[in-house]
């Protein structure tokens, strides 16, 4: 086996046209985000029988590309972990190897610690300037474009932040969610996602977060409008009325994600009595800024339910969940869980909670 | 220089490269950029043999810190706004480079090469026929529109 497989990141000619000096200089050349480490290290490449998983296996062939390592069943060979060595069918025919990585900065943890191999990252052995800074740095990220653009890893966070903070990154049918050669190129999303791993914790974590989101979206879910809560929900396409399961149980109308109600929904801004009719105008953003009363507006969307009648905002101050809506000239008798009509089902479900 | 964020040192480099060898006709305003790395005004003039002949303009480009991967803020200023079907009378610019399809693979230099050649290939010189309503409503920064790019003839 191919101890330093330098040659792996390498197209055959220029194999050949390599000098010792930079083979020296590419000696570490699998990156892989280390889980233990949390962060980018050098990585070592391991294999192993892919159907006894034992370790002790002779390759036919070395891995001459990518997709030979991260591709199942591309090269064949000896499996020697069992007695009666493994084949692949009834045929007899051979067995086919595995490839994993570990992490080479710490200390092997044994058969499970292994960690993801990030093949776009490379020694910037050909000393292709960043595309952004245009620095030659020493490890840079080659996208899956036909140009094989180059950025530096600072810039890739750069590139993955300002996506990120636009909500930018693309949900991908095989891929995920994921990002394009900052160039534009076509055909150029990155594939393995652990490469976003590259960003700070609260970075990946908004990112998953994003990408959950993106998901639910997708397969035509809702998001619970509730401030904070934010749960994704898959309902039947059908269903108005929204309750957010093992999330925060509000319950709401999926068309104006406002609090479930009888009827028809109400016209954006109209439920907030501020006519809408004057000339002077001011950037939306700006004014969500500006809010004097922000803080109370959100306390009141989160502690009260709106009559599903006449939708005053109503909060439950103890008592049982059977609710009088006590504006004058309503009076609608609703239940404070399902937020309709309050029937005899409540009263026999959840009458006290 | 290692004290600089990757985009203060892209802009770096490309100032320096622009003064070292600038495309004909284009000049930078240094004393702008010593003031505000992130704020240049650049000079260029209109090429012989097109309809802004003799005449010079001034580009104000504004840099934010997630440039290259968001584009500059690029608008005419000065006394002199050229007349022509993509450039509003207060300065705006459209051209779907500095938006939608801008690349960081793009530079200063190529906008402002893309400019020049816009100017050059112009056969009329006229206003955009939306120009007095757009300069009333429009917001400030030239990226906040949503351009509706009709016609890249001229």
């Amino acid at each position: 086996m191919n101890e330093t497989l330098l040659d792996l990141q390498l197209e055959n000619a220029e194999r050949l046209n390599i000098s010792d000096e930079e083979r020296v200089r590419a000696k570490a050349h699998f990156f892989v985000h280390c889980g233990q480490c949390s962060k980018l290290c050098n990585g070592k490449l391991r294999v192993r029988c892919a159907l006894c998983k034992g370790g002790a296996f002779t390759v036919h062939r070395d891995p001459e590309c990518w997709d030979d390592v991260l591709k199942p069943r591309r090269i064949r060979g000896h499996c020697e972990s069992l007695e009666i060595a493994c084949v692949d069918n009834e045929a007899g025919d051979l067995p086919f190897v595995e490839f994993y990585f570990k992490c080479a900065e710490h200390v092997s943890g044994g058969e499970k610690d292994f960690a993801a191999p990030l093949n776009l990252i490379k020694n910037n052995i050909k000393d292709v300037p960043c595309l952004a800074c245009t620095d030659v740095s020493e490890t840079v990220l080659v996208f899956p474009c036909a140009s094989q653009h180059v950025t530096c890893l600072d810039c890739f966070r750069d590139y993955c932040r300002s996506r990120l903070s636009e909500r930018q990154f693309m949900p991908h049918p095989d891929f995920g969610y994921t990002l394009p050669c900052p160039a534009g190129c076509e055909h150029s999303f990155i594939e393995e996602i652990h490469h976003f791993k590259l960003l700070s914790r609260e970075e990946y974590e908004r990112y998953q977060r994003f990408a959950t989101e993106e998901y639910v979206l997708q397969a035509g879910g809702v998001l619970c409008p509730q401030p904070g809560c934010g749960m994704g929900l898959l309902v039947e396409p059908d269903c108005r009325k929204v309750t957010c399961q093992n999330g925060c149980g509000y319950v709401f109308c999926r068309s104006c994600l406002q609090g479930y109600h009888i009827g028809e929904c109400l016209p954006e801004g109209a439920g907030e009595g501020a006519p809408n009719s004057c000339e002077y105008t001011v950037d939306p953003s700006r004014a969500a800024e500006a809010r004097w009363d922000e803080a109370s507006n959100v306390t009141i969307k989160v502690s009260t339910k709106p009559c599903p009648k006449c939708r005053t905002p109503t909060e439950r101050d103890g008592g049982c969940m059977h609710m009088v809506c006590t504006r004058a000239g309503c009076g609608f008798e609703w239940c404070w869980v399902c937020q309709t009509e309050w029937t005899r089902d409540c009263m026999g479900a959840h009458w006290f909670g | 220089m290692s004290s600089m964020s990757p985009s203060e040192r892209r802009l770096h480099k490309e100032l320096m490269s622009l003064i070292k060898e600038p495309p004909p006709g284009v000049t930078v305003d240094t004393e702008s950029v010593q003031q505000n790395l992130s704020e240049w005004k650049i000079n260029i003039k209109g090429f012989e043999g097109t309809l802004y002949e003799g005449e010079d303009f001034q580009l104000l480009f504004k840099f934010n810190n997630k440039y290259p991967f968001d584009s500059p803020e690029v608008t005419f200023i000065g006394t002199n706004i050229p007349v022509h079907p993509h450039v509003y009378s207060n300065g705006h610019i459209c051209l779907s480079i500095l938006t939608e399809d801008w690349s960081p693979a793009l530079s200063v230099q190529s906008v402002c090469l893309s400019i020049a050649s816009m100017l050059s290939s112009c056969r009329e010189k006229k206003r955009p026929p939306d120009n007095t309503l757009y300069v009333k409503t429009c917001n400030k920064n030239p990226k906040k529109t949503k351009w509706w790019y009709h016609d890249d003839s001229v």
